[in-house]
Parts: C-alpha cells; structure tokens; sequence
C-alpha cells in the first residue's frame, strides 16, 4: 500500500497556535475580564490596605502578594480551565486525534495564562502604585522582572502537570477550586512559607512556585530571611522543581492518553 | 500490494465499564463491538448502517485512533490504530459532525487555522489551503463570521472542511447529513463523492438507507455491535429475501389467509403488521412466478383488498436484518 508523504509536525509551531487561539477565545469571550482585569484591581487594594504601615517594604509585600494572588489563579485555574472547556466544546476529541501530541497543546494554553498573569500582575503593579503614591524601592529592578517571568514559569509548570488531570477527569472544575487556596497559602504566594507552621514547610517545598517566590523575595527585599539557605539554593531549587514537573508532565500526559483512549470518555463533560 | 485493504478489522471488541454512587457503587458493563470483522477496499466508500446504538461510532473511533479496542485487531492503511496511531494520525481524517466539536466564539478561518497548525500543514500553504476547502464545503462567504453564528449546516460543513483540510487518505464520517436540509445533504453527498473520486476511501455511518444506497456500493449492517450483514446492496436484497417486493393491505388476515400466501412460488418471506384497523402483509419474493394478481387472488374475500409491487428497498433490507438480530 503507497501513502503520501505527510508534513513534519512543528511542536513549536502547534504550540504557538494554541496560544492564538487561548487568545483570539479570551478577547471573544468578555467573562475574562473579570479575572483578568477586575481582580487584580481588587488584590491590589485589599494587599495595600493589608500591609499598609507593616515596614519599610510593605509596597514591595503588597505587590508580591497581590500579584501572585491574580497571578496563580490566571495560570493554574486558567490552565485546567481550558482544558475543561476544550470538554465542554466536544474539542477535545479532534485535538487530540490530531498529530500533535496534546501536551503541547496544553503548553500553548498555560503559555498565555502565563502572559494574561503578567498582564494582572502588571496591574497590580499600576494599582498599588497609585496608592500608595511612590514607587517601591526594589533594589535590582531588571532582576526583579527576570525572576517575576521566572516565577510564572513555575507556576506553569505546575499547571501543565495538573492539566493532565483535567484530560482524565471530567471533574477538573471541582478539584481546581478545592485546591486553589491551599495551593496559594501553601506556596508562601501572598506570605512568605517559613511563617506557617513547620510542618507544612516540607510539603510547601514540593512545588517549584514555593522556591522561585522565596527567591525573589530575596532579590526584592534586603534583610528578608525565608528559608536558611538562601537566594541561590532557591534559584537551584526552583529549577530542579520545574524541570522534575516538566519531566513528569511530559510522561504523564502519555499515560493519561492512553487511559482516556482506553476509557473512552473524552467527549463526556 | 494493490489488494491490502485499506481498512482492516478483524474480531473487534469493545467493553465499556462505568461506575456510579458513592456509597453503593453500581458497576455497569456494555458491550458496544462484539467481535467485529471488516474490509474497506482502497479508494472506495463503504457504508455502515445500524440503529442507535449498534456501536458504528465506536467502530469509527477506534479506527481512527480516539478510543482502544477490547481485544481483535484494526489496521488503516496496513498500520495498526494502537501500536502506529502516530503515523496514521496525519493521513486519516474524522468528521464527527454535530453541534459540538468546534471553537464557537472564533471564526471558521481560526478554527481551520488552528487545525492547519496541528497537522502541520506548511505555512505558506496553510491560508490557500483553508480557502481551498471553505470554498469546497461552500462557506468561504461565512469564512470570517463566528462559528456561532452559523446554522446546523453549515457547522456540519465546517466538520467536514476541518477533515479534509490536510488531506486524508482514509475519512471516517460519522453521519455527516444527520439534521442538514435536503439541499445541503445533497452537496454533502456530492462532496462525498468527489472525495472518493480523488482516491480517498471513506467509512461513512448514516441512519439514511437512501444516503447509503446512494454512495455505497459496499455496506455492512450493525446491530448491537455485531456485523449482521455486508455485501453489495444486491446481495443484500438477495439475503433477506429476494429483489421484489409486494404488499397487501386489508381490514385483517387470519392465519390461514397468511399461509395461502406464505405458499406462493418463490415468496421468501411474509411479515405481518398492524396498521390501525388495517393489515399489512409484506412478502419478500426471490423470483417472478408470483404477481400481484396471485396474491390477490389467494386473500378472496376482502373487497378493499390492495396489492402492490415494488422494490425491494435497502430500508427493507436494514429492518428485516435488524429484526431478525433483534429476536
């Protein structure tokens, strides 16, 4: 039997077109704008009032718990969210028929969760600002939004890794909003981890988020102590982190392909 | 190897297990493919008819890779679904149709162009290409307006332009006419036939017997996951009784008013139904020795008595098989 010649599948092509299209779908659908928009206004405010007369970098405290609190939920809820909605639009199935394998698919998803996340934390930024009236005194600025753009990608990772979850279960809504605080508190996003009780310090250190947050922390407040070791172990933690969650995200998807293939429930939702 | 199949199937079953409550689990099994076994010639369209449920589109899923079989074997262009589903995934197409399925808040152009990406159709190809096939479905007009905003119809067409777009050699289409207006069913059909006519083979499922008749020159019958039949439409006229068919309508037969007929030279078979206060006998017959005039003939008695002969239609032949499953 001859067959023609098919074309190569570009990962980085596929991934780019699910970015457009997580954006053309954002700018069509005006529910968005309420997390994205209208929610970091409100984090911004509440976080300036919370921390407002705290110390000298109380600015600083607000804008990293504010920023991370929109953020978080713009990349992780974001990210299992569009796969439940790929469920609930029935295209699930024809995308994960196509050639591409689906987790960079998801990849294209979390990356513009990561960038609608920028965008909230920008805000933030805008809101705490016209506040407070002055800017905050952050002492390595480019290092500063180097590690922000750091610390999404941990957040991603994380996203990416429970996405896989999201193709298997239809239940991915319920479980994200169960987790969704837990996971905040318990990442040190709008306080630091070391000033929870110790024994949820270990559990906290599962998730790169937690490492790539004490890290900035680090850079952005001088004096701040979070974990003994320092900014550089953090960094090497982060990184560790994040490649383990890629790794494992990456074999995960392929087992949860073949169970849903196996199960037979991708179009269910 | 010009007589491989294109598509292969052989003893295929699929079992899907569920489970519900909390407390109480209720365990529920349902076999959907009992043992299947198929071969679509290359370049060709074989239908496969069955009733709700029968499991055609579980057998259109595994072939094309969504969904794994129990135990059996399918190959799509001599590569097996599961063990080569990476290199089939680019080569086959699937048009599952219906209202879901499609990214509804942008428009067709982006659904394609997202499609295009993932197959990896070259860029500087991808637009004519998506032009090419807007314009072969008929919504190259529609090709910038939200999906939306479309008629049933025309996101059918759009399911369709979405298979074809990078080419298949082999189309699974699962009901592709199912709530279009005769007018776009039609251009469906013709669509249909000059993808067949550019040598692309085609597995299409319909509950429309004329649809079937019409496209299929090859069909196999399904019902509750069994191939109960597969043949030309004229062997399939063959098996369930013969090419004519005639019937008689009258207030009500007794028994032996239906033996009389059941003994007429070369009636095959008699089926009787109720229609309100009239009956209706409809015999099967496999030769010419019986007319009409016989048949009446043989029900003296009944003043409004009518007998008329037709052929025996392809819908015939899916109820007297799926009846005869059924028992």
């Amino acid at each position: 039997m001859t067959t023609v010649e098919v074309p190569r599948i570009s990962r980085s092509r596929a991934t780019s077109a699910s970015l457009r299209l997580s954006f053309l779908m954002f700018m069509a659908d005006p529910q968005w704008l309420i997390p994205s928009m209208i929610a970091p206004v409100v984090f911004g405010l509440v976080a300036f009032e919370l921390f407002r007369g705290s110390g000298p970098y109380y600015l600083t405290y607000a804008i990293l718990g504010a920023g991370m609190m929109s953020m978080w939920g713009q990349t992780l809820y974001g990210s299992g969210w569009a796969i439940g909605q790929d469920r609930e639009f029935g295209t699930l199935e024809p995308t994960v028929q196509s050639p591409t394998p689906y987790v960079y698919v998801v990849l294209g998803r979390v990356l513009w969760n990561v960038i609608s996340g920028l965008i909230g934390g920008g805000i933030v930024y805008l809101v705490v600002l016209a506040a407070a009236g002055s800017p905050p005194a952050v002492p390595d600025p480019v290092g500063f939004v180097v590690l922000f753009v750091f610390v999404m990608l941990t957040l991603a990772s994380v996203g990416i890794l429970f996405s896989a979850a999201w193709v298997y279960t239809r239940y991915s809504g319920f479980i994200q909003n169960v987790g969704e605080f837990a996971f905040y508190v318990g990442t040190g996003c709008m306080f630091p981890v070391v000033l929870l009780p110790f024994w949820t310090n270990p559990i906290a250190l599962i998730f790169p988020p937690t490492w790539a947050l004490d890290a900035l922390r680090y850079l952005a407040i001088p004096g701040y102590v979070g974990f003994g070791w320092g900014f550089w172990p953090d960094i090497a933690g982060a990184v560790a982190t994040t490649a383990i969650y890629v790794a494992i995200a990456s074999t995960v998807f392929k087992r949860v392909e073949l169970h849903v293939l196996s199960k037979g429930d991708l179009s269910d939702y | 190897m010009p007589d491989t199949p294109a598509i292969e199937v052989r003893g295929v079953t699929r079992l899907f297990e569920s489970r519900k409550g909390f407390l109480f689990r209720e365990h529920t099994r349902t076999e959907a493919l009992r043992g299947v076994d198929l071969a679509v010639r290359s370049g060709s369209i074989y239908g496969l008819l069955g009733p709700n449920g029968a499991g055609k589109t579980t057998l259109v899923k595994i072939l094309s890779t969504l969904l794994l079989p129990t135990s059996g074997s399918a190959r799509v262009l001599g590569h097996d679904v599961v063990e080569d589903s990476e290199w089939l995934r680019p080569r086959i197409g699937l048009v599952l149709g219906g209202e879901r399925g499609l990214y509804n808040r942008v428009s067709a152009r982006d659904n394609l162009r997202y499609f295009a990406d993932l197959y990896g159709i070259p860029g500087g190809e991808r637009e004519a290409r998506i032009a090419a096939v807007l314009e072969r479905v008929d919504l190259l007009a529609a090709a910038d307006r939200r999906v939306e905003e479309f008629s049933r119809g025309m996101k059918q067409k759009l399911h369709i332009a979405r298979g074809i777009l990078h080419r298949p050699e082999v189309l699974f289409l699962d009901e592709p006419t199912i709530g279009l207006d005769p007018k776009s069913a039609r251009e469906t059909r013709k669509l249909v036939r000059s993808l067949v006519s550019d040598g692309v083979t085609i597995l299409l499922t319909t509950h429309y017997m004329f649809e079937a008749e019409e496209l299929c020159p090859e069909i196999a019958v399904l019902s509750k996951g069994r191939i109960v039949a597969h043949d030309t439409v004229a062997g399939l006229r063959q098996l369930v009784g013969g090419d004519r068919t005639l019937e008689a309508e009258a207030y009500g037969f007794d028994d032996r008013e239906v033996d009389a007929v059941r003994r007429l030279p070369g009636v095959s078979k008699v089926v009787s139904e109720e229609y309100g206060p009239r009956t209706r006998l409809t015999l099967r017959l496999r030769s010419l020795q019986t007319s009409p005039d016989d048949v009446a003939a043989a029900l003296p008695g009944h003043s409004e008595l009518s007998v008329r002969e037709r052929r025996t239609s392809l819908e015939d032949v899916y109820l007297d098989l799926v009846e005869e499953e059924a028992h």
